[in-house]
């Protein structure tokens, strides 16, 4: 337990170095992107450089940046003017909820899915809308929910983060093509496992052709669907980027865009820590569903 | 900071077309709307969240209808380009120009309930000056300030270094607006603003979810001749056009800003609605060219890159009949605009090939573009991709491919990060910049564009008389002399030099339900006004 907080910390030391050497290697200078293409004067300049430090040695901006986030302060945004804290906090629970409900609607939809759409010719349209929802962008799959459930026929609101009913577009939008992707995985494991010897063997005792589906094949089936969950969760952060702004929602995505977008470092930073930190807990998180899923890992 | 993404409304002037550039359905929507009536609420879709609500902070053009809800400076603009008392009941210039004195109104207070009086202008004034608060207002607006002078608690004086006329447009500016002396003491994030904030305007700003909406309620004790019509108005952040329009149509907003070309059928054909364009003031969204070194320094060749070019032919294939053409730097809705320019050049090919071959460039190459010497006429534009609007990566695309076929010019047109486009720019490594200013004083755009020392100034154009124009025009008050002095600059470096190719002036769209009352653009700046008069039929 020890040895993974131990890693787990390295990969988040790891995360904020990598991002910061990003930054410093993109082109301009933080006093340009503050800037922008507005008005540019020595004096002006001079005071952009004392506000924030930026004549220190960029080692030594780098040593007080992991001094003060390891003491918790991760600074103020250059661009918004507030603490970095306070803008992150107050846009995570959006980004969070929204990811959360997606990714259930996800796992949900690819269950149901995988394990109805046994029969050849249901198989054969589930894939191919399976293949449609993963190769449409979600910007498209957005407007064109929006359009209809929305725009046309009101039933759902157009934006904003505003109780459940808003939760909703935009959390399909971000489900369709995380269940094309898993139904898939699902499916091929399912197929697998039925024609191992132990399929042969349980329907030999008389079981049921949906038992052995549910209660045996499945689970085999389970274990490559959760090794996805890394990639699920890129998947959840680079959509709420793109779902915010079609969706007019608060965010985490919007957040990171503009602060990318003006090389905003101290809100970058704090959000490129962040996701390490979920992708760490993720992975810890799976490894522990690998145990529950597989008594077999148990015994090791 | 004054980012032309942002359309930064920074000084001074004017707008004297603007009724005539608006569409007629205005006076419709009034009819629709019938008289004005008090109370309700509204839901406005808005296209940019602002980086900041503090006005001395200010940078968005965009973000100017949210900041004239809550905060007033002591002038503003009136639609002849002149100013009007706001804040204050008069004002009196000094004979010299070096100062002037404002007489302030009585009984006004801050919605903290901080009383209004000389103290709190000097107070802002101080602030404003404080290291790292507001460099750009600071190293631009304020350049030329001496000293504020609290005579009586009524009376406030500027003292100037030297005369500047641009004071004026500065103390009619957002920036020039004046925040609550206890808030500038105590709001925990003064930099960023919000409801920490109090101003003395007809709104009071309680409520912001960053990323979603801005939530206004009507100020009770507003000092002006009636509070505002609205019990409360919520800006919600919309930024895909489509979903604007589609927010609207489907009624879950009653008025958005920023209806792009392509989307402008979708509310002309819809009865329920309406829509209106305000020209923006300021510069016209124009390309610099770069004299500093080959091939733009030869003024043959810059002459024959504008005349190469079909501007109006351009701007219809991008924007379908919906742009206005520009033909000076300064937009056609200043007071300073120079209309003899109008037609006078331009749009000829034939010039445009005669003055290349005077100029060298006489053999083309296999691709069919000019060459000189074995070196291909080759003009760099680079776009920085976050600042890029109106479809302005579009439309150098079409003017790449017109002054190809009209001319053999080759211009490469590149869209970049800003880090990329910073250091280009720095480097010299461009012939052709690209930028609008939504300044609401022309005057103001053309210091920072066109000056040898200005700060925007990406044509490398060091010319000592056109610096002398430019501060004449900055030192002189009286219109008239001050309009010759304008027109005199606008002929220099359009017609004469051809260092600026003016394109189109940058507009604003409101479109509305028709029970929506009172919309209208600010006279000065071309941008949608504040909430103040807008009211919602019952």
């Amino acid at each position: 337990m020890l040895r993974r907080l131990a890693t787990g910390v390295v990969v988040l030391w790891a995360a904020a170095t990598a991002a910061y050497l990003a930054l410093l290697a993109a082109p301009g200078d933080t006093v340009d992107s503050i800037i922008g293409d507005g008005a540019d004067t020595p004096l002006i300049r001079s005071q952009i450089v004392a506000e924030w430090g930026l004549n220190r040695p960029a080692v030594v901006q780098y040593a007080d940046y992991l001094w003060r986030a390891a003491h918790g302060d991760l600074g103020r945004s250059y661009l918004l003017q507030r603490p970095v804290r306070d803008i992150v906090g107050e846009q995570l629970w959006p980004t969070l909820k929204l990811a959360l409900f997606a990714a259930l609607l996800g796992v949900v939809l690819s269950l149901l899915l995988a394990v109805t759409t046994r029969r050849p010719w249901a198989r054969r349209a589930s894939s191919t809308a399976e293949l449609v929802l993963v190769s449409t962008p979600p910007f498209l799959i957005g407007i064109v929910l929006l359009s209809v459930f929305s725009f046309r026929f009101g039933l759902f609101p157009v934006a904003g983060d505003r109780g459940f009913a808003a939760l909703v577009l935009p959390a399909v939008t971000l489900a369709l093509p995380i269940a094309g992707v898993l139904t898939q995985v699902l499916r091929d494991g399912l197929d697998r496992a039925l024609e191992e010897p132990f399929a042969v063997t349980a329907r030999s005792r008389g079981l049921r052709e949906s038992a052995v589906l549910l209660r045996h094949a499945l689970r085999h089936a389970l274990l490559p669907a959760v090794t996805l969950t890394g990639w699920l969760f890129g998947i959840l952060l680079g959509g709420a980027v793109i779902i915010e702004q079609v969706f007019g929602r608060p965010g985490l995505g919007q957040v990171t865009l503009q602060a990318v977008n003006t090389k905003d470092m101290p809100v970058v930073l704090a959000v490129v820590v962040l996701s390490a930190a979920v992708y760490v807990v993720l992975n810890t998180a799976a490894d522990l569903a690998y145990l529950l899923v597989d008594p077999r890992l148990r015994r090791s | 900071m004054l980012r032309d993404r942002f359309r930064p409304t920074a000084l001074a002037a004017a707008a004297v077309l603007l009724l005539a550039a608006c569409s007629g359905t205005a006076g419709e929507a009034a009819a629709d709307a019938g008289q004005p009536v008090s109370g309700g609420s509204l839901t406005w879709g808005i296209e940019t969240e602002p980086i900041t609500f503090n006005p001395h902070q200010y940078a968005q053009a965009k973000a100017r209808l949210l900041v004239a809800n809550s905060f007033e400076g002591l002038l503003t603009h009136d639609a002849n380009g002149g100013y009007v008392p706001l804040l204050a009941t008069g004002y009196e210039p000094s004979a010299d120009g070096k100062s002037y004195t404002f007489k302030l109104r009585t009984g006004v207070t801050f919605s903290d309930g901080t009383p209004f009086d000389a103290a709190a202008v000097k107070a802002n004034i101080d602030q404003l000056l404080a290291p790292g608060y507001a460099p750009t207002v600071a190293a631009v607006q304020l350049k030329n300030l001496a000293s504020v002078e609290v005579t009586d608690p009524a009376t406030v004086v500027y003292h100037l270094a030297r005369p500047d006329v641009l004071l004026l447009d500065f103390i009619s500016s957002p920036q020039g607006a004046v925040i609550s002396p206890q808030s500038l003491r105590k709001a925990a994030d003064l930099k960023a603003g919000g409801p920490d904030l109090a101003g003395t305007g007809p709104f009071i700003l309680d409520r912001y979810t960053a990323g979603q909406e801005v939530h206004y309620k009507r100020n009770p004790s507003y000092w002006g001749s009636r509070p505002a019509y609205l019990d409360e108005v919520t800006y919600r952040f919309l930024k895909e056009s489509s979903v604007r329009v589609g927010a609207l149509t489907s009624g879950q907003v009653q008025v958005i800003e920023g209806v792009p070309a392509t989307d402008q059928a979708l509310i002309t054909g819809d009865p329920r609605l309406s829509l209106t364009r305000g020209l923006n003031s300021g510069s016209a969204y124009s390309y610099y060219l770069n004299v500093a070194h080959a091939p733009f320094d030869d003024l043959k060749v810059r002459q024959a890159f504008r005349d190469a070019l079909d501007v109006g032919t351009a701007l219809n294939a991008v924007y379908q009949g919906t742009a206005t053409r520009a033909w000076s730097v300064v937009g056609p809705t200043s007071p300073l605009y120079d209309k003899s320019l109008e037609g006078s050049y331009g749009n000829n090919a034939a010039r445009a090939n005669q003055l290349l071959d005077e100029a060298g460039w006489t053999a083309r190459d296999a691709d069919g573009f000019r060459t000189r010497a074995g070196k291909r006429l080759t003009v760099r534009l680079v776009q920085s991709a976050p600042y890029v609007r109106d479809r302005r990566d579009i439309l150098a695309q079409t003017v790449q491919a017109a002054v190809k076929q009209s001319a053999g010019i080759d211009l490469a047109v590149s869209l970049v990060d800003q880090g990329t486009a910073t250091k280009v720019l720095e480097d010299g490594e461009y012939e052709v910049f690209d930028n609008s200013r939504a300044d609401t004083d022309a005057g103001a755009a053309l210091n920072l564009l066109l000056a040898s020392n200005g700060a925007i100034n990406r044509t490398g154009s060091k010319d000592p008389a056109l610096d002398k124009l430019l501060d004449a025009g900055q030192a002189t008050a009286d219109p008239a002399r001050r309009k010759a002095t304008y027109a005199r600059i606008q002929q220099r470096v359009v017609a004469e030099q051809a260092i600026v190719l003016p394109l189109y002036a940058p507009n604003d769209q409101i479109a509305a339900a028709k029970t929506v009352g009172g919309l209208s653009f600010e006279p000065t700046a071309g941008v949608p006004n504040s909430a103040y008069q807008v009211w919602v039929r019952k």
